[in-house]
Order: C-alpha cells, then structure tokens, then sequence
C-alpha cells in the first residue's frame, strides 16, 4: 500500500561540515528485513532528488540505515544557501515521501 | 557504577537544566557539551573583539547559580565550555579547577579563524585524578566528556578499547541532551515530549552503561528515542575517535524498566591522526526573503530577478522560490509563495548594497511587493573544514589551578 515512509520509519538527520547525515530505522526485525531491502541508495535519491553522492551504511543491530550525503551543505552550516543549511529536517522530509509498503508492517 | 549526566547539548541550551540535574537524583559527575563546528565560529569572532572572551559565557551563568549547590553535592561538573578560552573560563570559578589545553593548533593553520584538534578522555580523566572538582577543556570529541570521567573512576587503562567504546557510546547518546530523552524524536505523537528531562548515563567497570533520567522528569528513554539519537551525525560504523574506534554496529540495546540498557559494544585502536576543525571567515552574506501572492507568481519572481540583477550584478546570488501557494486560497497566507535571495560575496560593500538594491524596489516592482523581514547590513559567514594531523604534533595538557 502507499503510505508515508515515517508510518513505520523514525528518522534523525544533522550535519557535519559540508555533509548530511540521515539515520532511518524501524521497530520489528520484518520491517528491518522490508526496509533493507527496499531503502537502496538509488531509492533514496529517487525520494530525496536533492542528493546527489550518497553512501550507505546497515546497522541491523539497531534496526537502522544511515545515509551520507556527500556536498549536500555545500561549505557547511555557517555558509549554506540551502534551506535547512544543517539538515536537520531532512529524515522528516523523507519519512513524507509516500512509498509502497507491506501492508502486513501497516 | 558511575552515574554521569548531561546539562547541555548546545551553547544556548536550556539554561535551567544544570540544576534541573543537581536537585532531581543522585549524580556522580555532570557533564554539559556546548561546542558545535558553528560554535566554534561564533566564539572566534568573540574572541577577536575581546581576547578575554572565547569561551560559553552561559556556562559561567549556570555556575553563578550553581556551583555552590554541585560543590555540596560532591558532584563533579565537566564541560568543553572553555570554548578556545579554558584558561579564561577556569580562572573565573571558585572551585578547584582543573582545565586540559593544547587543541588550539591557529599557529599551524594561521589561514583559520579558529583550528582545533579534537582532544579525547584522557587529559579529562587526568584532572578529575588529580582532584579537580570542575573541569573545563576547550574542543574535545563530545564524548569524551563521558569517556573521561569513567575511565578515571575505574582506572581504565588506554588499550581497554571495548571499555572505551562503551562509553563513547553513552557519551554519543548523552552528548544532544534531551535528543536522547524524546526530544527531536519521529514518534513524538507516542510520548509527552513537553519538557523532556536531561538524560544520565550509568557506567559500569566494563563500560556497559544504563541510559535514564531523573524520576519525576518528563519525555521518555526507550530503544527508540535511543536509536535515534544513536544515528545522529555518524558516518560510517566505525565510529573514529581520539581514543578509540567504536564499532556502532555491535552495539545492543535493551529495554530496562529504568531506561535502556546499552551493552556488547566492540572498540578497536583509533586512527593515527587527529581531526581538526577549521573555520575560515569565508565572506560577507545577506539575505531577504519576497512574498508573492495570487497570480502570476514565476512571471513575478523572474520580474525581481531581473530588477536584482540589475542592480548589483548576478555575482554570488543564490534564489529560491518556493511555491507555497495555492490557487483559489481561503486566506492571504496560503496565496503566498516565498522568494529567498542570498548574496555570498567577498565584498562587505556589496552584501550592504544588496539591502539597499532590495528595497528600493518596494514601489517598482510585482503587484503585492512586501518582504518577509526587511534585510540587515550583511554578516560575515564561516566555512568549515575538516583537516588531520599527527598525533605528535599536539600536545595536550591537563592543568590544575
């Protein structure tokens, strides 16, 4: 079903120097399983067009994936143009993004 | 056990939350971070008007109002307060002080405004040995401020590396404040996160921990708010430090009817080099903000565009027009889309003429023309760098008043 990412992911995202973190993670191992294979790198830039050079990092022990995107702050907070120059907002505007999720995790 | 808060997870944090911890349980040490890259920044332009200055001035509020009250406690208090100034700061209490200097590396990067290594536990643990009952360091990784204490309550010596690791990762979860007890947290809807309470970290001798908070305070400490807080500014697994490599994917955590219990978590050796934060003043910046409403709202935005251009040059702006509006809208503000302009320049005249240039379009331009909020003289902005370098070629020291 298409739903919110965030209906079954948290998500918390900050900045270090020109670069954005975003941490994603669920609540039950078979969301884990879903989201793993479901949230890939090229998944992410589809939902999130802004990112351009991304890494991807699985913490299974923590249910959670952690994205890094590389040059999203340009020169860091102090000098950005973006709009939320220290990505603070960013795991908020991807767990917006409507996606298909199994309805059995709903 | 060791029990270790927190009081601050930025400078300006909740300026009541130093005694919120002192009088809501017991504690061993309190801890308060107030140094973000932007900090730095921040304090380094302080410290150019005033070569005294450079350090968290509200941390010396807290202390006004309650040193007194941690010294009758017996609670300890460590923070990287000192900013660029610990010898400045820690010569202003009346305690016996201890404070660890040797992060300023500007004689090496002469180019930066401010360039400082990261500094880990150990200077820390060096000063609580000696007896210092406040402690104040200039940059130290944030969790160091919880590795320190620990590692000197229980003797740890600097290759007990899975010990190290269990306590940078308390130190990671502690070092946001209440981000760790609710706040910022996805799941708000689930909890009260009206005023979420300051978090505390119970070490043990092998560097399991128990995150918790004060009885009677609000938010919440579940696997959930800590996760959160656990994915906060990382990168990869390895989790890099002075003093110790974590590996966040060993990591367990488990529901504790106090709070989460945070156990199994591997260290390794850490990297040869130390990371330095760099600020360089980068320029000059100014921005406003159009408001522009109802119809035609590209052709408007292209209009002021142009007249900017016009009259100061493209050079160095950025614009967004973010379409906020609706069309047929019940009320003004849902009829309005938002035009964001920033100039980014190397020249202090041209950031104030762009005020100048902006306004004087307030009778010449699109229908409707009104800004946001009007625009300042300009500002001058930072840029952030990351830079490494041999451990030998810092020296930190733990000093004692």
């Amino acid at each position: 079903m298409k739903r919110p990412l965030g209906t079954v992911a948290g998500a918390r995202s900050g900045d270090k120097g020109g670069d954005a973190n975003l941490g994603v993670w669920v609540r039950s191992d078979a969301a884990f399983e879903w989201l793993n294979g479901f949230l890939t790198v090229e998944k992410l830039k589809e939902l999130l067009p802004e990112a351009q050079d991304v890494s991807r990092y699985e913490l299974p022990n923590l249910r959670a994936l952690n994205f890094v995107l590389h040059g999203l702050l340009g020169d860091g907070v102090a000098s950005s143009t973006r709009f939320d120059p220290q990505a603070k907002a960013l795991g908020e505007w991807l767990r917006g993004r409507e996606v298909e999720i199994p309805e059995e995790l709903l | 056990m060791i029990r270790i808060g927190n009081a601050s997870g930025f400078y300006g944090d909740r300026l009541s939350a130093m005694r919120e911890q002192l009088e809501g349980g017991e504690l061993d040490v309190l801890t308060g971070d107030y140094l973000a890259e932007l900090t730095m920044l921040i304090l380094g332009r302080d410290r150019m008007r005033d070569s005294s200055l450079g350090y968290a001035k509200t941390f010396l509020r807290q202390m006004e109002d309650c040193l007194a009250l941690a010294l009758d406690r017996g609670v300890k208090i460590v923070v990287n307060a000192g900013g660029l100034n610990p010898e400045g700061l820690a010569r202003k209490l009346d305690a016996k002080v201890g404070y660890v200097t040797g992060d300023d590396l500007k004689a090496r990067f002469p180019e930066a405004l401010t360039a400082n290594a990261y500094l880990g536990a150990w200077e820390i643990a060096e000063c609580l040995r000696q007896g210092a009952q406040v402690v104040v360091t200039g940059r130290v990784t944030d969790a160091s401020l919880v590795v320190g204490p620990a590692a000197a309550h229980f003797g740890w010596a600097r290759d007990d590396w899975d010990r190290l690791a269990g306590a940078t990762v308390a130190g990671h979860v502690l070092e946001c404040g209440t981000q760790a007890t609710g706040g910022n947290y996805s799941f708000f809807t689930e909890i009260d996160v009206t005023r979420p309470g300051f978090p505390i970290a119970e070490v043990d001798e092998d560097g399991s921990s128990l995150i918790t908070k004060h009885d009677g305070t609000g938010g919440a400490v579940t696997v959930d708010t800590v996760t959160a807080q656990l994915l906060y500014e990382i990168g990869a697994p390895e989790y890099l430090g002075p003093d110790v490599t974590t590996h966040f994917d060993t990591i367990r955590l488990q529901e504790h009817e106090r709070g989460v219990r945070i156990s199994g978590v591997k260290g390794s050796p850490p990297p040869e080099t130390l990371k330095v934060c760099l600020n360089m003043l980068g320029g000059f910046r100014n921005s406003t903000t159009f408001v522009l409403t109802g119809l035609d709202v590209e052709a408007k935005a292209e209009l002021v565009r142009r007249q900017l251009r016009d009259a100061i040059g493209d050079e160095g702006l950025t614009w967004t027009l973010a379409r906020t509006d609706q069309a047929d809208a019940a009320t003004e503000e849902q009829a309005s889309a938002l035009l964001h302009v920033t100039i980014k320049t190397a020249d202090p005249k041209r950031a104030k003429g762009f005020s100048r240039a902006a306004i004087e379009l307030a009778l010449a331009s699109y229908p409707g023309f009104h800004v946001t909020a009007p625009p300042s003289d300009g500002t001058p902005f930072g840029v952030y760098k990351a830079a490494y370098v041999n451990r030998d070629e810092v020296s930190a020291k733990a000093v004692l008043l």
